[in-house]
């Protein structure tokens, strides 16, 4: 008997870490690319990843209420999946790749090799994904904090990018110091044409999270495929009589365990009757290492009997106690005066739903976060109330919202942001000014200031300029020009608090009332909607 | 020496020397009665730029070879040619163009935006223009600046640009536009995106601050674009009913006179603008612009 490795699986397992390389790049491709390229709106659509999951399309389906046409593509995934198997999780998934590379980065570095105990039971996931689903029935949304796209994108857009961008500017500074100017000038052009945010507000939390997923692999192979994530999950129920069986060619077969010691998903290739095809992701490991090329993995449309029993056992009592802990959540992610009265600081981003359609339906990926081009969008914390943790929402302080921008409406995956075209953007209003009279400069100090006004996008502008009178400390009386709102025109694009030059507590603010989307937050009854009349002509 | 007589001598010879160079014909390029303002009207951007330049001798009396020029434009916001928001884009490509063809070794163009630089960059329409030439338009970069002794009266110092800092020859573009605070933007107003750090806090006394900076600066040449003026919702005004045709472009070397100029599209008299007139008391030039050699064309 031949003592050989099997070339073909070799091959194979070549073949899925070059398709998953590829994938993984074309993520990052993607990623990137949603940016102020120089053109108004972008072709490669980004958000394009997020339609072929499942996980997504269901729980936005079911919370939501609204079949978003683009989730579709996730038909093409499921169908896949329950004839081929979780090919997905192993060949396409670009979280999966990242896991499966410091997988077997820690498996190589000694120190941190991860144990080959296979006792932790898989049944996390499930339950995860049955609470998320149980959820998702009573209208709350939780599939962005654990789906491998949203937690991806949401790291790599407020934290692992920004940190990149981080470590380049501060690399850049060497540069300068050093004297290698145009070294460092490639840097600074760099981060301007890609528009690499730096600033984050849940940067810390989101980053450590990142970090903490990933050295979970030194804990276990995958361990976040394993364990945690709910798709991989949804993925596993589908996949558990698909046609791609694993066999053990019995004659061949030596029996050393090799493959279940390598499985990188805790599938237990051997025996192959114990093998679990609900967990399997198809990275052609354990076919390629065996010693002997004992393991295959032939197509048979007879579903083997066996194989859903090896599967993880999910006992109806622990499905029913999680579908109740699900539900049970939800009122607890409701107490919050979130419900009672619109937060006076969250700003929601351009094209956003009514509050609680929005809630429903964002998956807290930060995608819009990556494409403002001011860095203006930031994760949300408390702000929204407990559904609302890394929803999006457009901090003025840090930057305002660009007037003919409507990115961030462009790459939304689930449209809780409406696609906008810029003219339709141009007609939203996201929240209104104030002006802190205690605190403007002419207001208080008597000295000319106009910062505001002159900021002010709109056309007419929606800040005008009176003239006030101030008295000084030393009772001298100065007249000065100081802005007053005019309401109807205000935008709440926040580009005046922005740029204020009272920098600690701008003298000059945007709050959400007024805000188009909502009903409820209403300002003036008789808001004149359209400014036709030309005050000029 | 006596005091008296040291000034005395000054004074003659300060008379005295800028002829004798004339005379000697030091710099055949500029004649001794070459106009110090040109003023063209017509159809193209572009052309009238070119014969603008031409009137005042030709770039050549400006530019010379080997010379690393700066040309900064107005690309202060995200507005489109036809909102009169930034410098015209054909207006620059034709200066940059006209520099490189008297001999410069190098032609950057920068302006520190207040929008999203990429978006003033290439919605202006300066960008693609720029980069037909082959000429550099890099991104400001905040931390390449210098805090830089300005010897203002009031504007003692402030970080420039390093790109400015750096050049032999700046050439100021600026487009003419209303201006809430100072009434009327053009050239010397356009210093403050030669700048860095908080510029917004200029404003508790701009006129003075942009006196100090013009002194500062001092262009080798001043075109202002009054193709098409900005006369309401300034600086960035947003429709194109807030702009005015007037096909102008005024080049000179005294740059007070230049804004001065540019005032009367407005029909703003220059002592109207009190940075027109601390400016010319600073002797940096003069507001009575129709006593300044003038060339007027049109074409």
């Amino acid at each position: 008997m031949k003592k050989e490795k099997s070339r073909k699986y070799r091959t194979l397992q070549i073949l899925r870490i070059a398709v998953q390389t590829a994938f993984f790049g074309l993520f990052l491709y993607l990623f990137i690319g949603a940016h102020y390229t120089g053109r108004d709106y972008i072709d490669s659509t980004v958000q394009r990843f997020f339609h072929f999951d499942p996980l997504l399309a269901l729980v936005t389906l079911v919370s939501a209420r609204i079949l978003y046409a683009s989730f579709l593509f996730a038909l093409i995934t499921v169908v896949a999946t329950v004839v081929f198997g979780r090919f997905f999780c192993g060949w396409v998934c670009p979280l999966g790749a990242v896991h499966q590379f410091f997988s077997f980065v820690f498996k190589k570095a000694k120190a941190l090799r991860p144990t080959r105990e296979e006792r932790t039971s898989l049944a996390g996931k499930y339950f995860i994904l049955i609470a998320v689903l149980a959820a998702a029935l009573l209208g709350l949304d939780l599939a962005g904090y654990l789906d491998p796209f949203s937690f991806l994108t949401r790291s790599f857009a407020v934290a692992v990018f920004p940190g990149l961008a981080y470590a380049l500017s501060s690399l850049k500074g060497a540069f300068y110091g050093v004297g290698l100017t145009s070294a460092g000038r490639s840097i600074s052009q760099l981060l301007e044409n890609w528009t690499l945010n730096e600033t984050f507000l849940q940067g810390f939390a989101v980053g450590l999270f990142f970090l903490g997923a990933v050295a979970l692999n030194a804990r276990k192979e995958r361990f976040w495929c394993r364990y945690l994530c709910p798709t991989g999950a949804l993925l596993g129920l589908l996949a558990r009589r698909n046609v791609v069986k694993l066999t053990i060619d019995g004659e061949k077969c030596i029996k050393c365990g090799l493959c279940s010691q390598h499985c990188e998903t805790q599938a237990e290739p051997y025996p192959s009757e114990k093998w679990r095809s609900g967990e399997c992701v198809y990275c052609q490991t354990c076919a390629a290492i065996c010693p002997t090329g004992a393991i295959s993995f032939p197509l048979k449309l007879a579903a083997a009997k066996t194989a859903d029993a090896s599967n993880v056992n999910l006992s109806r009592r622990k499905v029913l106690l999680t579908t109740f802990l699900g539900f049970a959540a939800v009122p607890f992610f409701r107490l919050t005066p979130a419900h009672k009265r619109a937060s006076l600081k969250l700003l929601r981003p351009p094209g956003a739903l009514p509050e609680p359609k929005f809630l429903a339906k964002c998956v807290k990926c930060g995608q819009c976060m990556r494409a403002c081009p001011t860095n203006g969008l930031q994760p949300a914390l408390a702000e929204a109330g407990p559904e609302g943790i890394y929803t999006p929402m457009l901090v003025p302080k840090i930057g305002y919202c660009e007037y003919y921008c409507s990115l961030c409406t462009q790459v939304c995956p689930t449209g809780a942001l409406r696609k906008l075209t810029i003219e339709e953007k141009n007609q939203v209003k996201l929240g209104t000014a104030w002006v802190n009279k205690s605190r403007c400069i002419p207001y208080v100090l008597g000295k000319p200031c106009i910062v505001c006004e002159e900021h002010c996008p709109v056309s007419p502008k929606a800040i005008r300029l009176v003239e006030v009178e101030t008295k000084l400390p030393d009772g001298r009386i100065v007249t000065q020009k100081a802005p007053v709102i005019n309401i109807e025109a205000c935008i709440g694009c926040g580009i005046c608090e922005n740029k204020c030059p009272v920098s600690d507590d701008p003298a000059i603010f945007v709050t959400s009332v007024g805000e188009t989307r909502s009903e409820k937050n209403r300002l003036l009854l008789e808001v004149a909607g359209d400014t036709s009349s030309d005050p000029y002509k | 020496m006596k005091r008296r007589d040291f000034l005395t001598g000054l004074a003659v010879g300060g008379a005295v020397l800028p002829w004798t160079a004339r005379s000697l014909g030091a710099r055949p390029a500029s004649p001794a009665q070459a106009p110090q303002l040109a003023a063209v009207e017509g159809e193209s951007p572009a052309l009238i730029t070119r014969e603008a330049v031409a009137a005042l001798g030709g770039m050549k009396r400006f530019i010379g070879r080997g010379d690393k020029v700066l040309i900064k434009p107005n690309i202060g916001w995200d507005r489109t040619p036809e909102l009169a928001g930034c410098t015209n884009p054909e207006v620059v490509r034709a200066l940059v163009e006209l520099a490189q063809e008297a001999g410069a070794k190098s032609v950057t163009v920068i302006d520190n935006s207040t929008n999203q630089a990429k978006r003033c960059y290439v919605r202006s329409g300066i960008l693609d223009a720029v980069k037909a030439t082959g000429a550099s338009m890099p991104y400001v970069d905040e931390t390449r600046v210098k805090k830089t002794d300005l010897k203002g009266e009031w504007l003692k110092e402030w970080d420039v640009l390093l790109d400015v800092l750096e050049a032999d020859k700046i050439i100021n573009v600026p487009i003419a536009k209303h201006h809430s605070l100072c009434r009327l933007t053009m050239g010397m107003k356009n210093w403050l995106g030669a700048l860095g750090g908080a510029r917004n806090q200029l404003h508790q006394n701009l006129d003075r601050a942009m006196v100090d900076l013009a002194a500062y600066f001092k262009p080798t040449l001043t075109v202002l674009d009054a193709y098409r003026i900005l006369v309401r919702n300034g600086p960035q005004g947003g429709r194109p009913s807030d702009t005015k045709l007037v096909k102008t472009v005024v080049a000179g070397t005294d740059a007070v006179a230049v804004d001065a100029m540019g005032a009367s599209f407005f029909d703003v008299r220059p002592q109207e603008l009190l940075y027109l007139k601390l400016a010319q008391d600073r002797g940096l030039g003069t507001m009575e612009w129709e006593k300044l050699r003038l060339e007027k064309r049109k074409i």
